[in-house]
């Protein structure tokens, strides 16, 4: 349903996105991960037609957005990072103004406004935008996401102001959006909220996709070769070095550490933390943080 | 095939315009200066009507005598003290409601949103265009109206010339309207901030309008185009007693002792070089009127409105005087043609602009 073909951005001789190849069966909830300014944003933005690429394609549903980018808009439903309506419109007056320019007729929208107000616990809410918390914004931005029924949804950082509820609802109406056949690009770098509403992920770094796959195969490959420590101690340990670890995270005055290596260094562990008392010291399974933290760690160490 | 994204766009761009209090504000002041400017100028109308009236009825019992056609009362002249007013306060209307239009969009993040619907972008920048002008243009349409009304309530009645006069003024009116607007609009597609597209248009309005005085004025000119032509012989100034407490002043010349064949001669060359000189002059003074809309718009209301002392200032000494009615007017308006022109292109140069620099800006 969305596929990127080599695609590449370039902004003043700097790649923003490096040669990107992409290709998202219809029905899946693909998350896009990756640190701030990894590209995430600039590679939704060519997905949808705002800004063409240097070089490479982007095809919905067979479609090439550069050549046609309103035949493409028409399939697809967009909520940007940052999303803003008409202050001075009311939430149904912002989805009624969204539905003309789709072209959708008056029965048409008499019918799918109240539907979509309500499914994002919108509905009765008659304030102008302008007097909205950024959670209400986002929820309206799901709303107009979906307002032409589209065959595939693109949301960038579609929870950044949800608070609990808005959360809950918001995988809900993508899990149920999927369910429709619909598929569905999430951009996010939060990792937690990707896995728990994503099918499948790639991973960003740098403007370079270093993995995409289903999770269990990110976290199998990304996983192997490396290795969790943690290590208590009476008195504040120094601070470890050593050339396979990756990252090391102390608390407790310098008494608690959890250290990721590339290899097993318990024994270097154990003689630089020795002189402090050791009270605890175990290896333990990477999770999912770990083993994502571990695929851009590769990327930028090459 | 074009999406309806364009008749959508400028549907709510009008219905955003006059829902608006700052474009309802504006309009109110305009109302409020028209029906005052009319009324005033009616009741000034009638005065005139009974001196020219006295006068005609004293110049029948002398024969031979004539009142200069200038100096027929028209009703009309009202509408050109109006358009003094309504340059100033037509710009800040224009300016006012173009300066935020994109800029909000970015400001309040829904350019993006708005760009990801089935629309060109073409659209959009002429949506909010043509949204804006139909609002002026609603503006204008009351403005006239009003005017109508106030004549009436007056008991006077626009014959068909003086309808198609007042008509025009109102074309004149929304053109320097929308002029102000297309430029407010072109620097909202070019800046970041409503705040800083206000200031830039300010910029541009303060010099179009100020320094083009400076320059057309005395001494601007002069800087341009050097100083006049000497006269021949020698010149000097003198005064004459007009009244027990006024004189006036004039300027004299002798030939100096001169051959006063020779001077003769001097003296048609010096006529001569002095015509090129102000024909010069006029021409750099024209020039630089053209590049304001509000200078353009007076000059082009006095011509519509005041028809007699616009033909009067036109013609050479001796000159027939033109018929009047609509070839008079199509006469003056055919040679304020520069004018015209200069109120068109204005509007479209900027909103041209602006349509090239919206469609190709880079969003992020």
């Amino acid at each position: 349903m969305i596929r990127c073909e080599h695609l590449t951005k370039v902004y003043n001789g700097v790649p923003a996105v490096d040669d990107l190849c992409l290709d998202i069966p219809e029905g899946e909830i693909f998350g896009l991960l990756g640190p701030n300014g990894a590209g995430k944003s600039t590679t939704i933005l060519m997905v949808i037609g705002l800004i063409e690429p240097t070089s490479g394609a982007c095809y919905i549903d067979g479609t090439e957005v550069a050549t046609n980018p309103i035949e493409v808009k028409r399939k697809i439903g967009y909520m940007p990072e940052d999303v803003g309506f008409y202050a001075t419109l009311t939430a149904e007056e912002n989805l009624e103004y969204s539905a003309k320019l789709y072209g959708m007729d008056g029965a048409t929208r008499r019918k799918r406004i109240p539907d979509l107000l309500s499914l994002v616990g919108l509905e009765g809410v008659t304030k102008v935008v302008g007097g909205y918390s950024k959670g209400m914004r986002q929820r309206l931005g799901i709303a107009k996401a979906l307002i032409n029924e589209p065959k595939a949804v693109i949301l960038d950082e579609p929870t950044a102001n949800l608070d609990p509820q808005g959360v809950a609802d918001y995988r809900r109406i993508i899990r149920e959006t999927a369910e429709n056949g619909t598929t569905v690009l999430v951009s996010s770098h939060i990792l937690s909220e990707v896995s728990k509403v994503c099918t499948s992920a790639g991973i960003l770094s740098h403007g370079k996709l270093v993995a995409s796959g289903r999770w269990e195969d990110l976290a199998r490959a990304g996983g192997s070769g490396h290795v969790i420590i943690r290590v208590e101690t009476k008195a504040p340990m120094p601070e470890f070095s050593h050339p396979s670890l990756i990252s090391a995270e102390y608390a407790d005055g310098h008494r608690a550490a959890r250290l990721v290596a590339e290899t097993d260094i318990c024994d270097a562990v154990a003689e630089a933390a020795g002189p402090a008392g050791i009270r605890r010291l175990e290896r333990d399974e990477p999770d999912l943080e770990d083993v994502f933290l571990s695929y851009y760690h590769e990327e930028a160490t090459s | 095939m074009r999406s309806a994204g364009l008749k959508v766009i400028a549907g709510k761009e009008f219905r955003d315009h006059v829902r608006s209090r700052r474009f309802l504000c504006l309009l109110g002041i305009m109302l409020v200066i028209a029906a005052v400017g009319l009324v005033s100028g009616m009741v000034q109308y009638h005065k005139d009507v009974e001196n020219y009236s006295r006068a005609c009825a004293a110049i029948s019992e002398n024969e031979g005598a004539t009142i200069p056609f200038f100096m027929k009362p028209s009703p009309l002249a009202a509408f050109y003290q109006m358009a003094f007013l309504l340059s100033s306060l037509g710009a800040a209307t224009g300016i006012a409601m173009g300066f935020d239009l994109v800029t909000r969009e970015k400001e309040s993040r829904s350019l993006k949103i708005l760009l990801s619907h089935p629309i060109y972008r073409d659209e959009v920048i002429s949506g909010k265009a043509l949204g804006g002008m139909a609002a002026i243009a609603l503006a204008v349409f009351m403005l006239i109206a009003v005017s109508f009304a106030v004549l009436l309530l007056f008991g006077v009645v626009p014959n068909l010339d003086e309808t198609i006069r007042i008509l025009i003024f109102g074309a004149l009116s929304f053109l320097m309207i929308v002029a102000f607007f297309a430029l407010s609009l072109f620097f909202s597609t070019v800046t970041e901030t409503s705040g800083s597209a206000l200031v830039s248009t300010l910029i541009v309005f303060i010099t179009l309008s100020s320094v083009a005085y400076l320059i057309t004025s005395g001494a601007g000119v002069t800087v341009l185009v050097g100083d006049p032509p000497k006269m021949p012989g020698e010149s000097y100034d003198y005064t004459v007693r007009t009244g027990p407490d006024s004189e006036t002043g004039f300027c004299g010349v002798s030939d100096g002792g001169m051959d006063p064949e020779e001077f003769k001669q001097k003296l048609e060359e010096y006529e001569a070089a002095m015509t090129a000189y102000q024909g010069k002059r006029q021409a750099v003074t024209d020039v630089f009127a053209l590049l304001s809309p509000d200078r353009n718009y007076e000059k082009l209301s006095f011509a519509v409105a005041e028809p007699g002392m616009a033909l009067a200032s036109r013609l050479d000494p001796g000159q027939e005087v033109p018929e009047s009615g609509l070839s008079a007017l199509s006469g003056l308006l055919g040679s304020l043609a520069g004018n015209i022109v200069a109120l068109l292109v204005f509007p479209a140069a900027f909103f041209g602009l602006a349509w090239v620099r919206f469609v190709r800006e880079d969003i992020r």
